[in-house]
């Protein structure tokens, strides 16, 4: 898995993506996230990166501190 | 409301309960092999250790194949236990009375998304797939039993109590003549997955059950539609669940629908609910009889070890997998020859016992594979969370415009030969042989099942072998179950047409000489050598037999 910036365009992709969300309800969001994964997954074709990606992406997750408390 | 009409339930034979000779004799009769259990996999071991000439008994509660009440249970039969079937002598009745396919059609609402063809891979004279009743397998199977006169067949014998014996096990049997007991060298388990013989010796079988509930129609109708396996994931004519449509024989179609997790099976199998969805499905012009509805539920279990001493579970004994993919009624029958020649060998002396627990180092792993490849079809058909639906709407919506996504598309990976992993006895592992046709050097023609039908014993097959190594070879391995045959050359052995489909399927260079495969009795490949010589041959049967490497 190659963690170093590799994306041409950072704020260029992540505009586009904010703009493929843009209007939809949360379920319609759920559902590009969801077709967009598999596109990704299938040009990247490589099951030992594919499995660490996931991992990480659940560990990114599990990184998240819960809030206990009441924002102020 | 309309009125259903139902067919007249199958006629099914029943063979007769004969007193056995222990009956009203106080000596205890010891047996080589005694099987519990009238299925297909007990059957097809039966039938098996018969036409190698090995008197098994077999014993089962029941007077008549199927499941009383219930028309039928298993319909796909893939190639592997049709290739095993046609070593048995039955296979040509199977394919006269079943239905014969090879493709399959997965659709989303009214859109095909993913299709396979299984013809692709197949080297074989067996189809990939045939569809037929089971109780019809075990009816072909009971009478093969009976052509060949080896087995002993008792019927209405309940085993009630089994207590393993240092070197056998002691089995109590319960007729309506009354109760005998009996020994046995070799007990084999083919109960089902209810095994009482499993509960009562405290063997684990980690079953867990699904929630997902299915309702079958077995049905009549006169509609033309292709012979194929069609599959929904969310069909538009079931409130968007999945549903399965498949012939069987006797114009009897299997359809299959996926039901809510709350759903009262009592209510969703009554012949109008259920003539209610099949009319939805087939239009309002098409009419059809039903001839069995069934709703269930599956689960799953697998034991730790399929043997246990004198003890050998097969079947749904050993282990329970969801339906999709026809993975629970084939595996039982490859148990089944996995062990035939095994016991078959062992209980002539010509080979060690170790190689009983090959039955376990080989089946064990099948069955694990099995479990895993059908819980995930299980889980792509029936998602457990708003995240899994999610990821399940996004590969159908994208297997509709991309074909990447229609391997994602998972409704049942269906049943194969599974490969056995590398093990004492399998230095590299194995894998099935498919049943190739070939020709003698003179023209003849035969089968690799033709060849594996004659005996017990392992095929050497030699690429074009010197007439000095041929000879050695025959001298070296002379007390060992082997035929060395030769492909090709002049070797003084008995010789089969060079064929270059036979030496890629069995993993060797079409162009080169001195290849040899070493195929079990099974159909499975124990060993390749590049460069065979006698040495080298009589070790790689010593090895796949349990046999001391110095005799």
């Amino acid at each position: 898995m190659i963690t170093e910036p590799r994306i041409p365009d950072p704020d260029g992709f992540y505009a586009a993506l904010l703009a493929a969300h843009e209007g939809r309800t949360e379920a319609q969001s759920a559902d590009l996230n969801a077709r967009l994964v598999l596109l990704l997954a299938n040009q990247c074709a490589d099951q030992a990166v594919l499995l660490a990606c996931i991992d990480a992406a659940a560990e990114a997750d599990d990184d998240i501190p819960t809030t206990t408390t009441t924002p102020p | 409301m309309e009125n259903f009409a139902f067919a007249p339930a199958y006629e099914l034979p029943v063979w007769p309960f004969t007193p056995p000779p222990e009956l009203g004799s106080a000596q205890v009769v010891r047996h080589p092999v005694v099987i519990v259990g009238a299925g297909p996999s007990g059957l097809t071991l039966a039938c098996d250790l018969a036409q190698r000439g090995v008197r098994a008994v077999l014993l089962d509660e029941d007077d008549t194949v199927g499941v009383r009440g219930a028309s039928s249970r298993g319909i796909c039969y893939a190639q592997k236990s049709l290739e095993i079937f046609e070593r048995l002598g039955i296979c040509e009745r199977i394919a006269a009375k079943g239905v014969t396919w090879s493709f399959g059609r997965t659709f989303s609402g009214n859109e095909e998304v993913y299709n396979f063809n299984l013809q692709a891979t197949s080297v074989s004279t067996q189809p990939p797939f045939i569809n037929l009743q089971q109780f019809y397998i075990e009816w072909f199977l009971v009478e093969r039993i009976l052509e060949l006169g080896v087995t002993d067949l008792r019927w209405k014998s309940r085993v009630t109590r089994v207590e393993p014996l240092a070197d056998g096990v002691r089995i109590d049997v319960e007729t309506p003549a009354g109760s005998y007991t009996i020994e046995a060298d070799h007990l084999i388990d083919a109960t089902g997955a209810n095994s009482p013989i499993r509960t009562q010796l405290g063997v684990a079988s980690h079953a867990s059950r699904s929630t997902d509930r299915w309702c079958i129609s077995d049905v009549r109708f006169e509609k033309p539609l292709p012979t194929e396996r069609w599959t929904w994931v969310d069909a538009p004519f079931n409130e968007g669940r999945g549903v399965w449509q498949h012939l069987m024989a006797d114009g009897v179609w299997r359809i299959d629908y996926q039901m809510p997790e709350d759903c009262d099976p009592a209510e969703i199998s009554r012949p109008e609910v259920a003539g209610a969805r099949l009319r939805e499905q087939l239009g309002p012009d098409v009419a059809f009889e039903f001839v069995w509805i069934g709703p269930y539920g599956y689960r799953d279990h697998l034991l730790e070890r399929f043997r246990h001493g004198r003890v050998c579970f097969i079947g749904d004994a050993a282990h329970v997998v969801s339906p999709f993919g026809a993975r629970g009624g084939n595996t039982g029958i490859q148990d089944a020859a996995n062990l035939g020649w095994k016991l078959a060998l062992v209980t002539q002396g010509k080979a060690g016992d170790a190689l009983l627990d090959s039955y376990d180092a080989e089946r064990r792993p099948a069955a694990q594979e099995n479990l895993t490849v059908t819980s995930r079809s299980a889980r792509f058909l029936a998602p457990r969370s708003p995240a899994e639906h999610t990821l399940r709407r996004a590969v159908v919506a994208l297997a509709k415009r991309h074909t990447f996504a229609r391997a994602l598309v998972n409704t049942g990976r269906m049943s194969v030969a599974n490969d056995y992993p590398a093990a004492p006895l399998l230095p590299e592992g194995a894998r099935t042989v498919q049943n190739l046709p070939l020709r003698w050097a003179d023209g003849r023609q035969t089968t690799l099942m033709q060849l594996l039908a004659e005996g017990t014993q392992c095929l050497g097959l030699w690429f074009a072998p010197t007439r000095a190594q041929a000879q050695a070879a025959c001298d070296a391995t002379a007390a060992l179950p082997l035929r060395l045959l030769a492909v090709g050359g002049d070797s003084g052995l008995p010789t089969l047409q060079a064929d270059e489909t036979l030496a890629r399927h069995l993993g060797l260079d079409p162009g080169a000489t001195g290849g040899f495969v070493l195929v079990r009795p099974d159909a499975y490949r124990a060993a390749v050598l590049a460069q065979a010589t006698p040495d080298t041959i009589t070790a790689a049967v010593r090895t796949a037999l349990a046999l001391p490497s110095s005799p």
